[in-house]
């Protein structure tokens, strides 16, 4: 069966003072239709750059990216700008919401891309914002807002068109720990969705929360373990903290 | 000391780190002091080069003038009178040496063919004690016919030793050719000068034809200082009531000053380029630093987290643009002196090879100020809010967020406009401040474009109205020619202007796209196209422009109406004029920003996600 994401020998070199850095370096990897996948490793393995890649954010030095059948990895910056608005939906540590948009603007413009009347869009986002406890902060520009209500405001941004595919890059790395509980019970229910996520994190908790966990290390992808009934969790959370220690 | 060793370290770094803007601002700020610059030496020149003919022949330090109108000659007993006031001045207590009275006449002659009125002055075969012409060719007046003709009248002509001129009818052979500090030179000034003995005088005057006569004395003082106040204190009264004359005293510094008109010309119009320069310098530079702070605040505040205070913060920003300043005013002072000799060149009023006049302290002193100004006025302010700013707000962020929403941005949303207008329109209103600072750095490119359209309305109206009289005088063709670099000048001037106005709106294009740069990378992980987010920056970026043109039209108007005077009509442009400024102007202005958008928009977008 074909993946929803499948990558086949994809690279990211970036030069270096003497040999290029191998950033990814021939990463072979398929993603299952409403899966929910988790990559750690060491700092600087790359596990940002896999993501981007995937998401058409950075263009690979090397190898394929196919998402739904589709291959991806030489699309054009504007078809790239398409296939993410209705296909991607994208959670960053950092949030990057349009500081200049309030929180619910932020949340409705994908579907006002995607050609949702002004007012569906609206209600659409008012629903997101709801479910996730941050409606009374809808109209609030995202300096006012905390951390944790931001990551919620991104993360409704990245749903509000029901993309196959969500990709998520240390969501939780400026969260408290009861921001992150609240983080990951809204990633379960994109698993009932049947939505599919990728999911870069150091946290062994959030980890943990996925069917499958890709290690990376140098660039490359030394281990895929499922975690639904395969490993015992206890046992991969200790070889994250071996890593961190 | 050590303070300043390390304001000094992270001020150098700055400049080896960002080459790009420290260049920018440098060549903005070298057009400007050059221009200045050049317009000091100019007439440094013209007035060198008069010194040195005042110096050789002995100039006066005061000169009197008496002359009417051979058809309205004052009674006897006046000119019995002037003349005996004139006479008595050459023994006045202070004067050290005189010459004169001597008697001229205007009539008219034909100089190597073509009929022209000429001063005829009598004088001495002897040397005068005062302002005796210095020849450069041939020889001095004697008892025969000969004349000598003044030099640029002679190389004008192209009159040689031994031609004939002809004057009230007589022919009169050329025996020398003479340079003088107290009249122009020929063709910038008329009618030109010829000198002759009494004899040949009193013939010239018995043939009849005189339109005017004069008479003057030349007085070197004990002291050059004295000059003002000998003046003031011999002042003759005015003429009365009836009768027609005049009579008057000049210092030695009005004859230097009045000696070439046309370098003085230059140098208004040079400091008038010189002065804008530096007003479009301060909105580069403004920009340039303002953008500078807003990408910098997380170094700011890493540098106050380890201990800097803000004012060492802002000395880092002013110490690093200082030097800047000092090299600009270094190249400024060093262009204006290679280039004042080629530019006085072009004057017909100098004798001899024009000399840029050495660098005073003065000229220095000035030159400096004017680079630190800019450099202050531009930097200060962004640089003390950037300092003054929280210290752990500055280490949280990257660019100023704003601070509020704008119900008006929520307005745009509903008049159905297309999306990226819509999100350019509240980029636009919920950044006001930022739509402000463009505009002020745009809106004196607006009044440049402006002064440019007016200057070439009204140089072609002062060209097309010159009388057939003054096209036809002997030498016209060379004072025409001389008025067309005058244009040059000033048409070279605006179009450094308009350059640097396009240059201050292309860094204004590329700051603000650098700054919107990660809000559009924001844009296209949601899905908005490079075209899109282009389009969004066009427009957020119009409504600074549209107020740049509302602020920039009165405002050139205002500028070129307080630098017109006789010669410079007040701006004449008609409206159409003016609307089609306000609508090309913003859209060049768009096509100038969208270059930048959409380099921003090509690139992938993690790099842009985290610029700092």
């Amino acid at each position: 069966m074909s993946g929803i994401i499948e990558t086949a020998g994809l690279s990211r070199f970036y030069p270096g003072d003497g040999a290029p850095v191998r950033a990814v370096d021939g990463v072979d990897m398929s993603v299952a239709e409403g899966e929910s996948v988790s990559v750690m490793g060491p700092s600087g393995c790359g596990k940002s750059t896999l993501l981007h890649l995937v998401g058409g954010l950075e263009r690979p030095t090397a190898g394929t990216v196919t998402i739904a059948g589709q291959r991806v990895d030489g699309l054009s910056e504007a078809a790239w700008a398409r296939l993410r608005r209705r296909s991607v939906g994208f959670v960053f540590q950092a949030f990057h919401l349009v500081d200049e948009l309030s929180a619910v603007e932020n949340v409705e413009l994908p579907a006002l891309l995607v050609g949702t009347s002004r007012r569906a869009a609206r209600r659409r986002a008012m629903e997101l914002l709801e479910r996730l406890g941050v409606a009374d902060r809808a109209t609030h520009l995202p300096d006012r807002l905390s951390g944790g209500q931001q990551q919620r405001v991104a993360l409704a941004r990245a749903l509000v068109n029901e993309p196959v595919l969500v990709l998520a890059d240390e969501p939780t790395g400026n969260l408290d720990s009861h921001a992150t509980g609240e983080i990951l019970r809204l990633f379960a229910g994109l698993r009932e969705a049947r939505q599919t996520l990728l999911l870069v994190t150091h946290d062994p908790r959030v980890a943990a929360s996925a069917d499958r966990l890709l290690t990376m290390r140098d660039g490359q992808i030394v281990e895929d373990t499922r975690l639904d009934g395969g490993l015992p969790r206890q046992a991969v959370l200790a070889q994250i903290a071996g890593w961190e220690a | 000391m050590r303070a300043f060793a390390l304001i000094a370290r992270l001020a150098w770094r700055n400049l080896r780190h960002r080459p790009g803007q420290a260049v920018m601002l440098l060549l903005a700020l070298c057009l400007a002091t050059t221009t200045l610059s050049l317009a000091l030496a100019v007439n440094g020149a013209g007035d060198r080069s008069w010194e040195r003919v005042w110096r050789d022949t002995n100039g006066p330090h005061v000169q009197s003038f008496f002359g009417y109108g051979a058809e309205r000659t004052p009674s006897d007993a006046t000119l019995a009178k002037v003349r005996a006031d004139l006479a008595a001045l050459t023994t006045a207590p202070g004067v050290v040496a005189a010459s004169g009275p001597w008697d001229a006449m205007v009539t008219t002659g034909e100089v190597a063919g073509d009929r022209m009125d000429v001063e005829v002055l009598v004088r001495d075969p002897a040397p005068a004690a005062v302002g005796q012409p210095l020849l450069t060719e041939g020889q001095w007046l004697d008892g025969g016919d000969g004349v000598v003709l003044e030099e640029g009248l002679a190389s004008t002509m192209r009159v040689r030793l031994g031609d004939t001129v002809t004057v009230a009818g007589q022919a009169l052979p050329v025996r020398g050719v003479a340079m003088t500090s107290t009249t122009g030179r020929f063709p910038m000034y008329q009618p030109g000068r010829i000198w002759v003995n009494q004899p040949t005088g009193e013939r010239i005057q018995a043939g009849g034809g005189v339109e005017a006569f004069a008479s003057s004395v030349e007085l070197r003082l004990a002291q050059p200082g004295d000059a003002a106040a000998f003046v003031a204190a011999h002042a003759p009264p005015p003429p009365r009531r009836g009768e027609f004359f005049y009579v008057g005293l000049s210092t030695w510094e009005q004859l230097r000053d009045g000696s070439h008109d046309d370098l003085s010309a230059f140098a208004i119009a040079l400091v008038g380029i010189g002065v804008l320069l530096g007003l479009l310098t301060i909105a580069t530079a403004a920009v340039l630093v303002a953008s500078r702070m807003a990408a910098q605040i997380r170094q700011v505040g890493t540098l106050k987290a380890i201990g800097v205070t803000p004012g060492q913060v802002t000395m880092v920003l002013l110490a690093e643009y200082l030097t800047v300043a000092g090299l600009a005013a270094a190249v400024g002072l060093a262009a204006g002196q290679m280039l004042t000799p080629m530019l006085a060149g072009v004057s017909l009023s100098l004798y001899g090879s024009p000399q840029a006049p050495p660098v005073t302290w003065e000229r220095a002193a000035l030159v400096v100020a004017v680079a630190v100004a800019v450099v202050l006025l531009a930097t200060v302010r962004p640089a003390l809010r950037g300092a003054r700013r929280s210290t752990l707000r500055s280490l949280a962020t990257s660019a100023r967020p704003p601070r509020r929403s704008s119900r008006v941005g929520g307005l745009a949303s509903r008049l159905g406009l297309p999306l990226p207008v819509v999100l350019g329109l509240r980029s636009a209103l919920r950044r006001p401040g930022r739509v402000l600072a463009n505009a002020a750095g745009l809106t004196l490119g607006v009044a440049m474009v402006v002064i440019g359209l007016g200057l070439d309305r009204s140089v072609h109206i002062f060209m097309t109205e010159q009388t057939p009289d003054e096209v036809e005088a002997p030498g016209a063709e060379i004072v025409a020619e001389v008025v067309d670099r005058l244009v040059a000048v000033v048409y070279a001037g605006a179009g450094l202007l308009l350059a640097l106005a396009a240059v201050n709106a292309v860094v204004v294009a590329v700051f603000a796209a650098r700054d919107s740069a990660r809000n559009h990378a924001i844009l296209r992980t949601v899905g908005a196209t490079p075209r899109q987010t282009m389009v969004a920056f066009v427009v957020a970026q119009l409504g600074g422009c549209l107020l740049a043109c509302a602020a920039g039209i009165p405002l050139g108007v205002l500028l070129f109406n307080l630098v017109a005077d006789d010669d410079l009509a007040p701006i004449r442009l008609t409206f159409g004029t003016y609307a089609a400024v306000a609508v090309i102007v913003p859209l060049v202005y768009a096509a100038i920003v969208a270059v930048p958008a959409r380099l921003f928009g090509s690139r992938p977008v993690t790099p842009s996600l985290s610029y700092q």
